[in-house]
């Protein structure tokens, strides 16, 4: 029936342009250096309906009766652009915006596309540009975008300085992290402190809190579409900064003028240099540091073909006194090409190869023991956009992921008390195709309907074995060669209308299935570069989720303040926990210490945005509930998860007072964490042990935090400008929990004592930047 | 593999960068007292006790009420004989006949208060500890004298081992479980790590190592995620895996042991 629907409305839809009809289409640059402006909007100011917004690659297109128009082009924070044409036929029309000479605060809003957040049927979307985030304060004075989306609200640290979230309940594992399309496993380095991302290589950043178009799958919560800057194509530039614990390096620069661009960003913490000016000899072999590349670069052939190719390498390094080792690291490599093949259809073919390893090097005694994981995709993306007229759009496509995991090697040495291990590869193939409809099929409502059919085919060679309740494998099937082992097949309707009640007003409405096939197992507080990812098995069922919401839009004085009002409610099942004392390290039947259960997230997000003036910013409120279902924990009855907060709250204040000062603050309030303590105690072999009653009944205390920072522009000149950032993290110096550990009294033995950690107190930096 | 913990590490180096620690008043909830039973047989004559005792709230002082008047049965199963131990001071039951033997099964049966709880273990045949040496690790300035158990285990059998340590005869109060799940017919040198007690050179180190069957090695494995000197614990703390039935807390475990005593250098 579905199917049906989806068939009539896409042929009502095909017929619908059969009059004399023309398509403008083009792609919407930035003049100065090239690069492609994402979601710039464009319309005929004598068809003020016709408006539409440029795609991931700049790419416009419109289709209007014949007749003489004039185009009006806009892009926040650049000089609106508008060109008269003759629409007699399709044309091409490209389009190079200036940057408005004084930044976006004083650009005058006379566009009525600014209101695309109230008016396109899509919500639980946030977008944010490398521009908004520059000026948020962040811990060590490394501008992040993972770090500053935990201002939004629905999303959550998943700790103290992390970049590490959640997203409406959903688990840290279940964020799909694109970078230029390619998955990144592990986005974090240093224990989370960092996000994998340069902010100087960064272009935007688009969240998608569950409700995601069809073209994206195979995550539960969200949808984090992060796309690098494609290099400027005019001049040479270099920009950099130097700060205390991080430098970073960018330069870019035209391959051919006018036709492709190269740019080439690299970014290095050296606080393992600090320990190598210690005298002792313990601290200065200790090495902790991480780097990473963005290299990225773009060709356009001709006006119908342009190429790209990108990549990222990070790894991270950190040694203990030649005794243990590790590094890891993400490499990802993407080869684009789109091709229009005519003004209303956008075509993009990708070749997606991404990378995870880790390795760890113990050298103890006689114990040499080195392991190796890694998991290894290649992939290939189709995506085509079908510009049928305006307000009415198809996007469909296909895509093809071939996993390789590698769950871990152990090479070890003779002498050692280890047997070297090859833990068998995992290989899976992820199968998805998709199609979605943006129509407006009567005035005010406008609907974004999709189908995603997902396949996920566990494939040979290897040993399958299923296992009793205790963990004892009672079958084991051996499979030869690439057979299909196991196939799930799943559909993903994804469906989102809005309704616009007045010029600045709407509701909207979204029912979104979204279904995971690969799975995080981590069983410690915090994320670990050793955190082991496995694919859905005969044993492990692909977790799905189902969420509906509702929600009311408004933006007043003239766009400058946004608002919006989300409600939503969210089902999950077949989800993940551990057996108690779950062996997860090295362990070949590992799925056989896994729980499964369901999940249920429900909330109220409210965010209030001021967009232009001196002053920017925005207020977010989170009322939430995240629950957790799982047989054999808490006698089978609902329980909070780790991350249910039920306040979580973030103000976001940028105030540019001169030319030369921009000043910025923000403050983030939450409830604390449900954590399991202990309701008493005993004695066992002469030990303490702690006596727990449930599964994370207790609460850890509220966090909060107030930052700020200073930026003075020291100088501007035609070809080169510097500045300094000063931040201050956690002004009012709050110890925030950070864990609670339970032992006993050092000083008197018949007591026991709560003890309790905080991570950064006043953390001060300082950042140069400098542009030349 | 657990001990090598990246995360340990880590935030140990945030840690001395960053961090303060401080003790604070928690708000935990009184819960009614459980029964925790601890019995032991090993391979050594006995006799052999058991000790049954009960929880107290948090903020209490560390001292466990003893349950007496319980009924408190030992089986060998192999035997099929049953000794009825006699409670010798308040809440330590105390066995007559029944000797520890490698290979045997036993069964423990206690009632009280109306409930019955059972468990059972069996003794493993034992490895032979062949000597203790010592490791130096520079773990940041300080240096970390750790003792090794040098040791041949059994090919082809799940073997488990648990080690206590005794320094100048003070109990270090750690408890290390290893088990030979990717070590399986090596010849085993590891360091035992101590998280708070440390060793100097010229102390006496006495080295305990038992032979422990997978119930216990499951028990040990989990406390060690609980117990109160454990730096890091584990996201969700839960009670240990525990052989005995009836949600009774601790464990019933036939093991056999043998210890070294050595100076360390």
């Amino acid at each position: 029936m579905k199917r049906l629907l989806l068939g009539l409305l896409l042929i009502t839809g095909l017929y619908s342009y059969a009059q004399e009809k023309h398509t403008i289409s083009g792609t919407i640059k930035e003049k100065r250096s090239g690069e492609v402006l994402i979601g710039a909007s464009a319309y005929l100011m004598e068809l003020p309906k016709t408006g539409t917004v440029s795609n991931a690659y700049g790419f416009y297109s419109i289709t209007a009766p014949a007749g003489s128009y004039t185009l009006i082009v806009s892009f926040s924070g650049f000089t609106q652009d508008s060109v008269k044409i003759i629409l007699d036929k399709n044309i091409s029309v490209p389009i190079q915006l200036l940057p408005a000479s004084v930044p976006m605060m004083e650009v005058v809003v006379t566009s009525k596309k600014k209101n695309d957040n109230v008016t396109k049927p899509i919500m639980g979307v946030q977008k944010l540009s490398v521009n908004e985030i520059k000026n948020v304060p962040v811990l060590f004075g490394e501008k992040d975008v993972l770090k500053t989306i935990q201002l939004l609200p629905g999303v959550k640290s998943a700790g103290e300085g992390s970049s590490g979230f959640y997203v409406r309940g959903g688990g840290a594992d279940q964020n799909l992290i694109l970078l230029d399309e390619a998955t990144v496993y592990n986005a974090s380095h240093l224990l989370g402190f960092f996000s994998s991302f340069n902010s100087d290589a960064i272009k935007d950043l688009t969240l998608y809190k569950g409700a995601m178009p069809a073209e994206y799958g195979g995550r539960l919560s969200s949808v984090v579409d992060i796309k690098m800057n494609d290099g400027n194509n005019q001049d040479y530039h270099a920009n950099g900064g130097i700060g205390l614990i991080a430098s970073r390096l960018n330069v870019e620069g035209p391959i051919v003028k006018d036709k492709g661009s190269f740019i080439v960003s690299g970014r290095r913490t050296y606080a393992d240099l600090f320990l190598k000016l210690s005298r002792d000899s313990a601290i200065k072999n200790n090495s902790l540091y991480f780097y990473d590349f963005n290299v990225k670069a773009n060709y356009k052939i001709n006006d119908n073909n342009r190429v790209y190719l990108s990549g990222y390498f990070g790894k991270d390094n950190l040694g203990f006194g030649g005794t243990f080792g590790i590094d890891y690291g993400n490499s990802t490599a993407t080869a684009r090409w789109n091709h229009i093949f005519n003004s209303r259809l956008f075509s993009n073919t990708s070749f997606i190869y991404s990378n995870y390893n880790y390795n760890i090097k113990i050298n103890s005694g006689n114990n040499n023991i080195i392991i190796k994981s890694k998991i290894e995709d290649v992939s290939l993306k189709q995506d085509f956009q079908y510009f049928v007229n305006n307000d009415n759009k198809i996007n469909f496509g296909f895509n093809i992921i071939d996993h390789r995991i590698s769950p871990g090697i152990i090479d070890a040495s003779g002498t050692s008390s280890f047997n070297p291990t090859n833990l068998p590869i995992k290989y899976a193939l992820e199968n998805a195709a998709y199609i979605s409809h943006e129509v407006s099929p009567v005035e005010k409502i406008k609907l974004n309907y999709g189908l995603r059919l997902s396949a996920f085919s566990i494939l040979g060679p290897g040993d399958f074995n299923t296992y009793d309740s205790s963990g004892n494998i009672i079958n084991t099937r051996t499979y030869t060669g690439s057979t299909v082992v196991k196939s799930y097949i799943n559909l993903e309707p994804r469906f989102s209308a809005s309704y616009q009640l007045q010029e600045n007003s709407s509701i909207k409405a979204s029912y979104t299935r979204n279904v995971q096939n690969l799975h995080l197992l981590s069983n410690s507080a915090s994320t670990n570069p050793t955190d082991l990812w496995i694919p859905s098995s005969p044993n492990v069922q692909p977790e799905i989720a189902d969420q509906v919401s509702l929600g009311y839009y408004r933006n007043f004085n003239d766009n400058k303040y946004e608002f919006s009002s989300e409600v939503y409610y969210k089902t999950m099942q077949n989800q993940i926990d551990y057996k108690n004392g779950a062996q997860l390290r090295a362990n070949a039947n590992v799925e056989s210490q896994l729980l499964f259960g369901k999940g249920r997230a429900y909330g109220w997000e409210l965010f209030l945005k001021k967009k232009y003036g001196k002053l920017t910013g925005w207020v977010s409120y989170t009322l939430s509930r995240t629950e957790k279902l799982i047989g054999g924990i808490n006698n089978g009855s609902w329980y909070p998860a780790k991350q249910d907060q039920t306040h979580n709250m973030a103000i976001v204040a940028i105030y540019q007072a001169s030319k030369k000062w921009t000043f910025s603050s923000n403050f983030v309030y939450n409830t604390g964490n449900a954590v399991t303590f202990p309701s008493g105690k005993y004695q066992v072999n002469g030990q303490t042990a702690f006596y727990y009653t449930e599964r994370n009944g207790y609460r850890m205390p509220a966090y909060h935090r107030l930052d700020f920072a200073a930026t003075l522009q020291v100088k501007k000149r035609k070809k080169s400008e510097g500045s300094w950032t000063f931040s201050l993290y956690n002004v009012y110096g709050r110890e925030n929990a950070y864990s609670i550990e339970f032992k006993d009294d050092p000083n008197d033995p018949t007591k026991t004592q709560a003890v309790q950690t905080a991570l950064f107190r006043w953390v001060p930096s300082v950042t140069y930047n400098f542009k030349f | 593999m657990n001990r090598f913990s990246v995360k340990w590490y880590l935030l140990l180096l945030v840690l001395a960068l960053y961090a303060c620690t401080k003790v604070i008043n928690v708000n935990l909830n009184d819960a009614s007292p459980q029964i925790v039973i601890e019995g032991i047989i090993t391979n050594n004559p006995g006799p052999y006790q058991v000790q049954i005792t009960k929880t107290v709230n948090f903020s209490a002082s560390n001292t466990y009420p003893p349950v007496t008047g319980a009924v408190v049965k030992i089986t060998d199963n192999v035997f099929a004989t049953t000794d009825v131990l006699s409670e010798t001071s308040p809440g330590v039951y105390t066995t007559h006949i029944v000797q520890g033997i490698p290979g045997h099964s036993y069964q423990l049966n206690v009632v009280t208060g109306g409930q019955t709880y059972t468990a059972s273990s069996v003794m493993p045949q034992p490895v032979t500890l062949d000597s203790v040496s010592f490791q130096h690790t520079n773990r940041f300035s300080k240096l970390d004298i750790s003792a090794v158990p040098n040791f041949q285990d059994p090919i082809g059998i799940k073997n488990y081992y648990s080690f206590a340590q005794y320094v100048n005869s003070k109990n270090l109060k750690t408890t290390v479980v290893f088990d030979d799940r990717l070590s399986d017919g090596k010849y085993i040198s590891i360091a035992i790590r101590n998280d708070s007690s440390y060793i100097s050179i010229g102390d006496t180190v006495l080295l305990k190592m038992n032979c422990i069957d997978k119930s216990t090695y499951d028990y040990f494995y989990t406390f060690t995620q609980v117990s109160g000197n454990n730096n890091f614990q584990s996201a969700s703390p839960s009670n240990p895996v525990s052989n005995i039935s009836n949600n009774a807390l601790g464990y019933f475990s036939a093991y056999t042991t043998q210890s070294k005593k050595v100076i360390a250098k």
